[in-house]
């Protein structure tokens, strides 16, 4: 049987990350991936928005970025867009807009104290999260220090934060802006690939977590996705790291509490010291490691860790370039938001709640040319598999056709989290592996006893977005599970 | 009237102006309590709205007032009486129904008719409540710290909240898995928290009613368990989570409250509103009556909840704009409507038995957690519920005083209603389509109960401002979500029973620990007060 | 016996309700697991006595059942409790206890093999949920059969020689912890040589049906053997003396304790030797692991006291009269003419021999005695005679 140093389950960004860092450490690695492509989720998108600072510095790289000018687009049915040009987080321009001058100042304030609020918690990002009451000193300095960081945006700003860590973004929103435009393209930030509503407690909790590990509130693409992958996929082929593709790992073999080996969808075993697995939490629990290793408590809470992938992937494929209505082609190279009001997105939200497809969805999306990728939510992921996927796409249709200039749809590709789910083999097919509400947040995530990217297997760790700081394509969830192993072994 | 001066004078009549007031005068102070209708109680009254039948047509049970309080003010004495409830139910659309009893076996049984494991499980959920509920209990009294300041007084605070957190001495200590189930507890859905434990439908909805009672957040909201703990964390004689009527309704027990204060020689001024609080160099110092009257004291209490406060009877130009702004921002939106309902005879349920004891307490009609969310869903766009939830009771049952032999009054709370109606807001004719919408829901799971209704008397959110002083009609003088919790009741840095006017407290549910008939609020206030003033007292609860 | 749910009537009745509510002279009774159990028929001595000198019947049908079928049966009994049950052959009985992830217990009770797809867990508290999400990813289903099996206890020396009148065949050749089908006047029951009065005994199980001929048949010879229905009262007096302990009674079930320090693990429970962590995975090992190695703080241990004034709920004291324990159960045994109890003491106490004192208030007439008795630290099973385990038993 051969042997390695470590087994990574799942040529996701995270598992790649984690493979880089443990093979700089002479760590014989192995990654193993279901699909024939490498990168997981991150393959959804053309360009990626938060790739970690701390994680391009950890490993060393660049990765290409997009020079060009960042325009968000919120659409508006009376074909009064509104456009913003983004440099940063702190510099946001209105382009045109039919919203009033107070309006625009107060977004801009609005957007301020966000991103004031998103970089104290980006404090919290990078490092572990830790435990509340483990008796471990580092963790009880971590909490001191993440107090005292709050602290230190003084009495105002604090009060402030405190207040509206469990405000829901529709009643800030109303508060300081009248634009419904205005309204809905910031409440898009806050709910897609939840299960939160623009009115959910929670919501500009779950906007500030984004925004903290995002250069700018509005996830503005920057680095380019095949850049970043082949970057780290550099680095595994320079450390000798050996990827296996089109395999899929069964079952994580344990005796006495600890990994010995992996089974792979061929039959083949392969033994091993440490695995990190990149898939979600409920998954490598309940399939990989399996019932009969772990507490019957510890299942509990596995089962009750809520993980429903709200958002579809629509790829539609036109016969002539795209050009919207009313907008000038430019801006064309920007993000798109169609979410008009905080009413309709309510609505759509509504419709989830009960599993139940809505007639009218969010969308927002990228042009290329002639094509659309877009992120339409909400989609709800469906115990039993029965997606009308030709109602969605003429919803998603109806409502382009608003916008888009006279086009033929070529083809179009759907993907609900059902698909993803299996696709990718990620439970409820959440693109964060599993809901951010506060209770499932830091050290919180995904639960007690599996947070700080241990588990109860020796040897077995979890680095996917179901660990902290949750979603979004960090690469931070790699670079800390492979730092927990490193420092378990003793070489850390 | 001749110009009295009065140490404290406290405005509202509600029962935690009432409650301040008694504390007060009980350390010896000239205190008042100023009261708009002739008669004094807030939301906790007793109406006799239609002759013989009287109503509580506001609160309609009680299970929060603190006990300490009731000793200190010597309720008892003055009259007033807890009698417990015996069971509650939900009554479903296919004949059957859902129940709860105080015989815990029974309950167990009951339960297990829908489900086995659930029966079992409601056990473990109980105890995680009570659990909950035990290591609240003393956050309850606390005057909230300010997390901002570093006064020895906000440190110590801080250091409090982090050992009541922790549980020593209720709960012999609470380890790292304890911890974050209170934290998941205070922030998740109730439906999500429902559905760690139950499987059935029925009971997840039997048990979520509680969570939106008096809320602008539906079952799936998250912050929606808080609600569910804050209604859960009364007791009526060391039950935890147990609920009572009050006898005579909840007049009752402001009657009561007003009787102590005139023993301990408090005055009662009733039957002029409160136009102006009287401000000089940022220091209050008395207000003006309606009817021209000029009441002058040290100090003065607001018992009405912080916008009325602030934006009515108080000048903006004594208060600075971050706190104006912040007071208009705060949430109050009222989500709920009651029906206070005499009726000729005891209403025969479809599914209930009669003498059942589960129909001697709360009922409710809904069929699932999502029915109720679909309620929620109708409020959020400005409509009353199409499948309204409501929490019922008939406490002429088990309380004799409140209707004559034979006959009843019934109380019914509906969620959810909004303040604002869309479609041009609410008018005589919709209010009585409301009321109309609801009683024919309760009709259609009833033999006789449209036959029996001799009076109704419908009250949506609008009623209830104009009637007792609620904005927006929300029951709790302010929603009951984190951003307005604790250090940040009413408005963060005011959380302390202070205002930005020197002399200007606040007592109502507005501040913490929030609404409810619970009496803390306003003993909370009459201690900062008593600081204040350097006056020492020896009660149960201060 | 109806048991449809009314409110008029909260309890349950047992299939042999018939014959308990006309022996229990003073109706005198307990609410176990919602239904109505005599806690004192007639006389609780008289009812002791008979346990320990002829035969007593107890009703312990509210005991809760749980049948296990399915392939993976005993992997998943075997996945839930402490000790190694891979071993258990058709007709063997095992006593069990299992705990949570941090290792405390949440009950103990019997399993009973039918064969290796068939298994059957009788204990003190409901634990269908935590049966249930424990049988997650294992090819067994969990049925809670409590309601379809009536059940006696016939506990003393002369147990088995009553049921061999009875032609109950070969039952002297049942050896403890084993059980069989076997015909009682006409009826098919389940017979285990099991029990909790630490004496010869037995424990009967068969269809509601049958339980009153069942019942009818044990007092068939009283003309001659007085056997006596006992109660709860005359139970909890056995279970001591026998060195038995219960769940909420001398220690909080893990899955019901309110307080979190309330929990106990099989270490400060005595019961260390159920623990086997050599064994596969099981619900705990970790944490029992960890605490293997970790010195205790508390101990359950058994007392002897001075004097004849039961310890119940008394405090425990060192020499220094500081607060080092507390009293869970405690009697005057008659059999022992000793003054018995279990109790909580800390780690200077715990080694068999230790003295320690409890501070015992007794009633006297109105007024409280408080009495400062020294107690020594012995092994808590105080009775266990030798005709216990007997093959062929005494007949």
């Amino acid at each position: 049987m051969k042997k390695f140093d470590v087994i990574i389950i799942g040529g996701g960004h995270n598992g790649l990350v984690a493979a880089c860092v443990l093979s700089k450490k002479g760590n014989k690695v192995l990654v193993i991936e279901k699909n024939e492509k490498l990168g997981g989720l991150a393959n959804y998108s053309e360009y990626l928005s938060n790739i970690s600072q701390e994680v391009l510095k950890e490993l060393n790289i660049t990765v290409e970025k997009n020079t060009s000018d960042n325009f968000v687009s919120a659409l508006s049915e009376d074909l009064n867009h509104t456009v913003l040009q983004i440099n940063g987080s702190k510099n946001v321009q209105f382009l045109q807009t039919s919203a009033s001058d107070s309006d625009q100042k107060s977004f801009i304030n609005l957007i301020n104290k966000y991103d004031l609020f998103a970089r104290t918690l980006r404090s919290f990002m990078f490092k572990k999260p830790p435990r509340v009451k483990s008796g471990s000193r580092s963790d009880i300095w971590q909490l001191f220090t993440m107090g005292f960081k709050v602290r230190l945006l003084g009495k105002k700003n604090m009060r402030e934060l405190l207040r509206v860590i469990g405000l829901n973004i529709a009643d800030d929103l109303e508060d300081n802006i009248e634009s419904d435009c205005l309204k809905g393209l910031i409440s898009n930030e806050a709910v897609i690939g939840t299960n939160l509503g623009a009115r959910s407690p929670g919501s500009i909790l779950n906007l500030l977590y984004n925004q903290a590990t995002n250069n700018s509130l509005f996830r503005i693409n920057k680095f380019n996705t095949n850049s970043f992958l082949k970057s780290i996929e550099d680095i595994c082929k320079k450390n000798n790291v050996e990827i296996q593709t089109d395999k899929k790992v069964e079952k994580i073999n344990i005796s006495n509490q600890s990994v010995n080996s992996v089974l792979l969808n061929t039959g083949e075993q392969i033994e091993t010291s440490a695995i990190i697995s990149n898939s979600d939490p409920k998954t490598t629990y309940l399939e990989l490691v399996g019932a009969s290793n772990l507490d019957t408590d510890f299942i509990r809470r596995t089962n009750n860790y809520r993980s429903r992938g709200t958002v579809a992937k629509v790829n539609i494929e036109f016969k002539n370039d795209i050009k919207i209505k009313n907008l000038e082609s430019k801006y064309l190279s920007g993000k798109f938001v169609y979410a008009p009001n905080i009413k309709y997105i309510e609505h759509a939200f509504n419709a989830n709640k009960y599993n139940k497809l809505t007639s009218n969805p969010c969308l927002e999306f990228y042009i290329n040319k002639n094509k659309i990728s877009a992120n339409v939510y909400f989609i709800p992921y469906l115990k039993k598999p029965s997606h009308n996927k030709e109602q969605i796409l003429k919803n998603v249709k109806l409502i382009l056709d608003k916008f888009i200039e006279e086009n033929q749809i070529l083809s179009s590709l759907i993907e609900t989290p059902n698909d993803i789910e299996s696709k990718y083999n990620i439970s409820g097919g959440h693109w964060s592996h599993g809901d951010m509400e506060i209770d499932q947040l830091l050290m919180m995530r995904p639960f007690y006893g599996s947070s700080q990217y241990s588990t109860p297997i020796n040897g077995l760790y979890l680095c996917s977005a179901g660990t902290h700081p949750g979603g979004g394509i960090t690469g931070i969830n790699g670079v800390n599970a492979a730092k927990q192993l490193l420092k378990d072994k003793g070489n850390g | 009237m001749p110009k009295t001066k009065y140490d404290v004078a406290i405005i509202g009549g509600g029962h935690n102006g009432l409650t301040t007031a008694c504390y007060l005068a009980k350390a010896g102070l000239k205190v008042a309590v100023i009261e708009r209708h002739s008669y004094v109680g807030g939301a906790a009254v007793s109406r006799e709205l239609h002759p013989g039948w009287t109503y509580s047509n506001c609160s309609y049970v009680c299970s929060l007032l603190r006990p300490e309080i009731f000793r200190d003010l010597e309720l008892s004495k003055h009259g007033l009486q807890i009698i417990p409830y015996e069971g509650s139910a939900t009554m479903l659309d296919d004949g059957r129904f859902y129940a709860h009893y105080s015989d815990h076996d029974l309950n167990y049984r009951s339960i297990a008719k829908f489900s086995k494991k659930d029966a079992e499980a409601y056990e473990r959920f109980s105890k995680d409540v009570m659990r909950q509920c035990k290591i609240i209990k003393p956050l309850l009294k606390m005057t909230p710290p300010d997390p901002t300041s570093f006064r020895p007084k906000d440190i110590m605070g801080l250091l409090d909240f982090a050992k009541f957190f922790a549980a020593k001495d209720e709960l012999g200590g609470l380890g790292e898995k304890e911890i974050y189930d209170t934290i998941r507890f205070w922030t998740m859905s109730v439906r999500d928290y429902l559905e760690e434990y139950f499987e059935s439908d029925v009971v997840k909805a039997h048990m979520a009613g509680s969570a939106i009672i008096g809320t602008a957040l539906g079952p799936y909201s998250p912050g929606s368990a808080y609600v569910l703990l804050h209604h859960y964390m009364g007791e009526v004689d060391g039950t935890v989570g147990a609920w009572g009527y009050s006898r005579g309704g909840m007049g009752s027990i402001t009657k009561a409250m007003a009787a102590s204060l005139k023993a301990s020689g408090g005055d009662i001024i009733a039957g002029s509103p409160v136009t102006k609080i009287l401000i000089k160099n940022n220091r209050s110092h008395g207000v003006v009556l309606e009817n021209g009257d000029e009441i002058f004291a040290d100090k003065l209490v607001s018992n009405l909840d912080v916008k009325r406060t602030f934006l009515k009877v108080v000048e903006k130009e004594n208060i600075p704009d971050d706190f104006y702004n912040a007071v208009k921002n705060f949430k109050i939106r009222g989500s709920s409507g009651k029906l206070n309902i005499a009726l000729d005879d005891l209403p025969i349920w479809k599914s209930i038995p009669e003498g059942d004891p589960a129909g001697t307490g709360d009922l409710h009609i809904t069929q699932s957690i999502e029915e109720m969310e679909g309620a929620y869903d109708d409020w959020k766009d400005g409509r009353w519920s199409k499948l309204p939830y409501v929490d019922m009771c008939i406490p002429s049952i088990n309380d004799p005083t409140m209707a004559p032999q034979g006959k009843h009054y019934m109380s019914v709370f509906v969620q959810y209603v909004p303040y604002n109606l869309a479609d041009g807001g609410w008018t005589e004719e919709k209010r009585l389509e409301f009321g109309k919408h609801v009683m024919n829901r309760i009709g259609s799971y009833s033999e006789n109960f449209n036959d029996i209704i001799k009076h109704a008397e419908i009250r949506t959110p609008k009623e209830l401002e104009e009637e007792v002083g609620l904005t927006e009609g929300n029951i709790f003088q302010g929603e009951l979500t984190m951003d307005q919790l604790m250090f940040n009741r009413p408005i963060p840095g005011y959380a302390q029973y202070k205002t930005p006017i020197k002399n200007l407290y606040m007592c109502g549910s507005s501040t913490h620990p929030g609404g409810g008939v619970m009496g803390a609020p306003g003993a909370n206030a009459a201690r900062e007060i008593l600081i204040d003033l350097k006056k020492q007292i020896n009660t149960h609860y201060i | 016996m109806d048991n449809t749910l009314s409110f008029t009537k909260p309890l349950l009745e047992t299939p042999f309700h018939k014959r308990t509510f006309e022996a229990c002279y003073n109706n005198d009774w307990y609410r176990w697991a919602g239904y109505k159990i005599a806690r004192e028929y007639s006389n609780t001595e008289l009812e002791y006595t008979s346990m320990r000198n002829t035969a007593g019947v107890l009703d312990i049908t509210p005991m809760h059942k749980y049948d296990i079928k399915g392939k993976d049966a005993i992997k998943f009994v075997d996945k839930l409790v402490t000790r190694d049950v891979t071993q258990i052959k058709p007709n063997q009985v095992m006593y069990i206890i299992w705990c949570n992830e941090d290792g405390n217990v949440i009950d103990d009770g019997t399993v009973f093999c039918f064969d290796t797809n068939h298994l059957r867990i009788f204990c003190a508290e409901r634990n269908l949920n935590w049966f249930s999400d424990t049988a997650i990813g294992f090819d067994a289903e969990v049925n809670d059969v409590s309601d379809s099996i009536a059940a006696l206890a016939f506990q003393g020396p002369l147990s088995c020689k009553i049921l061999h009148l009875l032609n109950v065949k070969n039952i002297e050749q049942l050896k403890p912890f084993f059980f069989d089908s076997f015909d009682l006047n006409g009826s098919n029951v389940t017979i285990s040589r099991t029990g909790f009065s630490g004496d010869l005994g037995y424990e009967i199980w068969c269809n509601p049906q049958d339980a009153i001929n069942v019942w009818d048949s044990l007092f068939k010879f009283n003309r001659d053997y007085k056997v006596l229905p006992a109660g709860m009262n005359a139970l909890e007096m056995v279970r001591i003396e026998a060195g038995f302990i219960q769940p909420n009674a001398d220690f909080m079930s893990a899955e019901q304790a309110l307080r979190p320090n309330r929990m106990r693990t099989p270490f400060e429970l005595g019961m260390g030797w159920l623990v086997d962590l050599n064994k596969n995975y099981f619900t705990g090992k970790k944490s029992l692991i960890n605490l293997k190695n970790k010195s205790l703080t508390k101990k359950l241990v058994g007392l002897d006291i001075q004097g004849d004034k039961p310890a119940i709920g008394s405090v425990l004291y060192d020499k220094n009269k500081k607060e080092i324990g507390i009293v869970t159960a405690g009697m005057w045994s008659p059999s022992l003419k000793s003054n018995i109890a279990f109790g909580y003491v800390d780690k200077d106490h715990m080694k068999i021999g230790s003295k320690v004192f409890a501070e015992i208030y007794h009633p006297e007439e109105l007024e409280y005695k408080k009495i400062w008795a020294e107690c020594l630290v012995v092994k808590k099973q105080f009775f266990n005679p030798p005709r216990r385990h007997k093959v062929p038993a005494d007949i």
